[in-house]
């Protein structure tokens, strides 16, 4: 069954060759011989970058190189005489290797920005060797490529830039401009909230802007009317544009009411202009408010949730604090950005074009002076933002810097004291401190040039005002109460604006934090459930590893064509040096990752044929460090099964000789084991934890150094209880001490990735091999120890 | 579904229609069981959550003779004589009103009425010692260790209420 994403039946490549090449080719080439595989790598033989190429006929192999003197280096090999074909992937490059049965040679080298490209090479060229003699299916011809590795993205498919290791996704796929509609998308259930407070912002803003108009018509009615009667004010501009906005709020007054009573009414519209204004305010500052507590509600809990969903090896290739901050501190600063930013700048920028309406429907002419320096403003703002955004990018890793140091440091608290290193712990923060410090300063300084540069331009407008308006009311074009009320909007104009520049870098560190979140949301798990995938039925217990291959990174597989099978009931004891690969295994029954080649069959069904969760509810696992989450020592021996009753968790704990010492707490089952279990001893959290394996009655147990790192006595009670615990249960326990591993069926001895022996005790003693040779180091070891 | 030996087999369930309890002279706890008859201690396998289950009974060298499941299927003498055992060992008075709450240095004063009557303690630490469970329910640990409960705070009068919830 393949099921590796790049069949090894894929199409033979076929890059074109150059004229030259080609030419070249046909001077080597018999009659008969037929190009049947082409392709371009990036490294000469000499090891310059350049193009050189690798071509197959039916009948050889061969390299080429462009040589110094501008002609080809060829080297040639017959297929029939080639035992074996691989990729290597080196230090800084890959290389084609073929070995015949006399020598071997390399054929092609290649930068690692082409491992991906070759790595399906040697299973074509096997193919190609197969075509050409068929040979009998044991064969020495093995190939060892490394394809079909898709774990990790290392460049976008689209646009072939680079993929930051962090990331996951490509950034330059990511249209910045499309992240605050998505973002929006979040406020969609929220939507009657949402436009009823827009609703609001827009009617307060624009009672908000009366003020003036108001008072023109104070100044130019009540005060001024007398003498301004002789006064052609506004005679030259056609009535129809003061009259539009500014009657509506302040009816014409009839001819008839006196002056005080006018100033009476004009009061009284300003006092219900301001009480309205700031009532309406108030509402919609709690509407959007919410509004953006909830979209941040929902984000938070949808990161966290994504979180749980991707793979381990999203964990591994990042730090634990650099996640934690994705969590907490991007998703605060949204909300910041939400529940304040986003409705000033909505008000801000209502209140520009009201202002703009009024200012033109007052006198286009003067609008349009008073309205000059605003495009340097926003060219100057445009300029700074980006600026800015740059630096906010960097301060950001720098504060990730920092959370990441401290998530390292603080919980390795006690080897840092152990070998005095405090100091080096000190100075090492206060690097990435003062990285951070000068960080901020630089962004200090943009933003200290910024401010005074933006208050100077829109003071412009104010001169402005006064030479082209005050002539204006000099040449009698323009009523005193118009230059006033122009005199307020202008006030009133260029407040929204600074405001909304400055506001640019608030929505710049909000969008690289939205950036980020959706990063996150858009990483797609490696491990993924089959459509269709079912529940597994509980099951007997046997496990199957057939042809099982698989690396973590592409060219260096960790485990090597594993083949055997595991009966129900078995215990199975795994051996070997550190770094054969023994934890890998456990971690690929428990589907942590996805191998590249071959099955591994539980219950003779296919792992990523079923659902995770029914695979994983039937394995229980005890690591050699037992991680306990913050809670009662109850809560955790459930943990794997909520709603166990009283009566579960106390035979649990007994049958993990736990009771005895969980009694002698003075709070029983009910007392808090700490962060990380902390409060409890090595012992003990082992214990707990095998209790908590053993309530999930798993059909499958895995010990992973269960009793490493205990006392003697200790271990003996926890053997005692794992005793207990493997009865029935198809179980793989790992363990350096040998005499653990008593009581296993057979060992699996793994060497290198490759499984090196397997049998029970008596048959790997007479085999002599490793086994039998790590069985005498230990004894010879606790014979030292026991003189 | 076959299951290698069942969970519950590793339970030591003492049969509650033959257990007596009764105090002797000294307040010992005595058990008569099946014949027998011995001075006991007993532990609360689940001091806070489920004070009436799992009651476990350790002879005087403190090794388990047993657990008494539920001490309601008990007969009513030997329940009242285990209850008052219990209640003295596991001894949290219930806060039923909170006159006052000062803080100093961050050590919250307690000045609070409960059901045995007025009481002032300090709490050292408010992560440590003040444990808030489900439904409304807060134990609290002053600085000697006694120990106190406020069954359900929302229950509570509003001044004690606001009290208590400037520190949870």
């Amino acid at each position: 069954m393949a099921t590796s994403p790049y069949p090894a039946s894929g199409a033979l490549i076929r890059d074109e060759l150059p004229e030259a090449v080609l030419s070249h080719l046909n001077n080597l080439l018999g009659p008969r011989e037929e190009l049947l595989l082409s392709a371009t790598t990036d490294l000469r033989f000499d090891g310059s970058y350049g193009p050189a190429w690798l071509v197959a006929t039916g009948q050889r192999l061969i390299g080429i190189s462009p040589s110094e003197s501008g002609r080809y280096e060829t080297l040639g090999i017959p297929l029939a005489e080639v035992t074996r074909v691989e990729v290597r992937e080196l230090f800084g490059s890959g290389v084609l290797k073929i070995r015949t049965k006399k020598s071997g040679a390399s054929l092609a080298f290649f930068t690692k920005t082409l491992l991906s490209k070759f790595s399906p090479v040697p299973s074509q060229i096997e193919r190609l060797i197969r075509q050409a003699k068929p040979v009998p299916e044991d064969a020495q011809i093995s190939d060892s490529s490394v394809d079909g590795f898709a774990g990790r993205k290392k460049r976008c498919e689209r646009c072939q830039q680079v993929i930051p290791h962090w990331m996951g996704v490509c950034p330059m796929c990511l249209d910045s401009r499309r992240l605050l509609f998505r973002l929006l998308g979040y406020a969609k259930p929220y939507w009657q909230m949402a436009v009823g407070s827009l609703l609001l912002l827009l009617t307060a803003t624009f009672i908000g802007l009366t003020p003036p108009l108001l008072m023109r018509t104070l100044i130019d009615d009540v005060l001024v009317a007398d003498t301004g009667g002789s006064l052609p004010a506004a005679s030259l501009i056609p009535a129809e544009p003061r009259s539009s906005v500014p009657r509506s709020q302040a009816p014409a007054p009839p001819s008839g009411m006196d002056k005080p009573t006018m100033l009476a009414v004009l009061v009284l519209l300003l006092l219900l202009v301001n009480v309205s204004r700031n009532g309406l305010s108030a509402v919609r500052t709690y509407l959007l408010a919410k509004l953006g507590q909830r979209i941040t509600f929902d984000l938070r809990k949808e990161v966290y949730r994504h979180l749980h969903h991707l793979s381990l090896s999203f964990y591994n290739e990042r730090e634990t604090g650099r996640i934690m901050s994705n969590v907490t501190q991007d998703v605060s600063r949204l909300q910041d950005f939400i529940s304040d930013g986003l409705q000033e700048i909505i008000r801000d920028i209502a209140t520009i074009v009201i202002i703009c309406i009024i200012l033109f429907s007052l006198n286009p002419a003067l609008a349009a002076f008073v309205l000059m320096p605003t495009p340097l403003l926003i060219l100057f703002t445009r300029y700074f933002g980006r600026r800015l955004h740059d630096l906010y990018h960097g301060l950001w890793r720098r504060w990730a810097d920092i959370h990441a140091l401290l998530a390292d440091t603080i919980p390795g608290v006690r080897v840092v004291k152990a070998f005095a290193q405090e100091k080096r712990e000190v100075s090492k923060f206060e690097n990435r401190s003062w990285g951070l410090l000068s960080g901020e300063i630089r962004v200090a300084r943009v933003r200290s040039t910024f401010t005074p540069i933006m208050t100077f331009l829109t003071s412009l407008g104010t001169l402005i005002i006064w030479w082209m308006g005050g002539n204006k009311v000099l040449g009698g074009t323009l009523s005193l109460g118009e230059f006033v009320a122009f005199t307020g909007y202008m006030w009133q104009f260029y407040g929204p604006v600074e405001s909304l520049c400055r506001l640019n870098h608030r929505f710049q560190r909000a969008a690289t934090s939205a950036e980020r979140i959706f990063e996150v949301l858009d990483t797609q798990s490696d491990v993924a459930e089959r459509p269709g995938a079912n529940a597994m039925p509980r099951i007997s217990g046997s496990v199957e590893f057939a042809g099982v291959t698989f690396s973590y990174e592409p060219g260096k597989p960790i485990l090597k064509d594993l083949n055997f099978r595991v009966e129900p009931g078995e215990m199975i004891g795994l051996a070997g040096h550190s770094g054969a690969g023994k934890s890998t295994l456990i971690n690929l029954i428990c589907r942590f990752y996805d191998i590249q080649e071959g099955d591994i069959l539980v219950d003779d069904r296919d792992i990523r044929d079923v659902s995770l969760k029914s695979l994983r509810a039937q394995i229980g696992v005890v690591l050699q460090d037992p991680f306990l989450f913050n809670g009662s020592v109850a809560e955790n021996i459930a943990y794997g099964k909520p709603g166990a009753t009283l009566d579960e968790i106390v035979a649990a704990a007994k049958a993990a000789n736990a009771h005895d010492f969980i009694l002698d707490f003075p709070e029983g089952y009910d007392t808090p084991v700490g962060e990380r279990g902390l409060r409890v001893s090595g012992g003990e959290r082992q214990r707990l934890s095998i209790a908590r394996a053993i309530l999930r009655n798993p059909r499958i147990l895995i010990l992973d150094e269960a009793t490493a790192s205990v006392d003697t006595e200790t271990e003996a009670q926890i053997q005692d209880a794992i005793a207990r615990l493997i009865e029935g249960r198809t179980t793989f326990a790992i363990a350096h001490r040998l005499s653990t591993l008593k009581n296993a069926n057979r060992l699996l001895i793994l060497d290198k990735g490759e499984l090196a022996e397997i049998g029970t005790h008596d048959e790997l003693i007479q085999r002599d091999g490793i086994y039998a040779r790590l069985c005498r180091m230990q004894t010879e070891m606790s014979r030292l120890r026991a003189w | 579904m076959q299951q290698a030996y069942h969970l519950e087999q590793e339970l030591t369930l003492l049969d509650p229609g033959r257990i007596r309890l009764i105090r002797d002279e000294l307040t010992d706890l005595i058990l008569e069981y099946r014949g027998e008859r011995q001075t006991v201690t007993a532990h609360r396998a689940f001091p806070l959550t489920a004070t009436g289950q799992f009651i476990v009974l350790k002879n005087v060298d403190g090794v388990e003779i047993g657990a008494i499941r539920d001490i309601a299927t008990l007969d009513e003498e030997s329940r009242d004589v285990l209850e008052t055992d219990l209640e003295r060992t596991y001894f949290a008075p219930v806060i039923l009103q909170v006159n006052r709450l000062e803080e100093n240095f961050h050590v919250p004063k307690w000045d609070v009425e409960t059901d045995r009557g007025h009481r002032v303690f300090e709490v050292r630490s408010r992560r440590r010692d003040i444990r808030v469970m489900s439904e409304g329910r807060i134990l609290l640990r002053d600085a000697d260790g006694n120990r106190y409960e406020i069954p359900d705070y929302r229950k509570l009068d509003p001044v004690s209420r606001a009290f208590v919830e400037t520190l949870i």
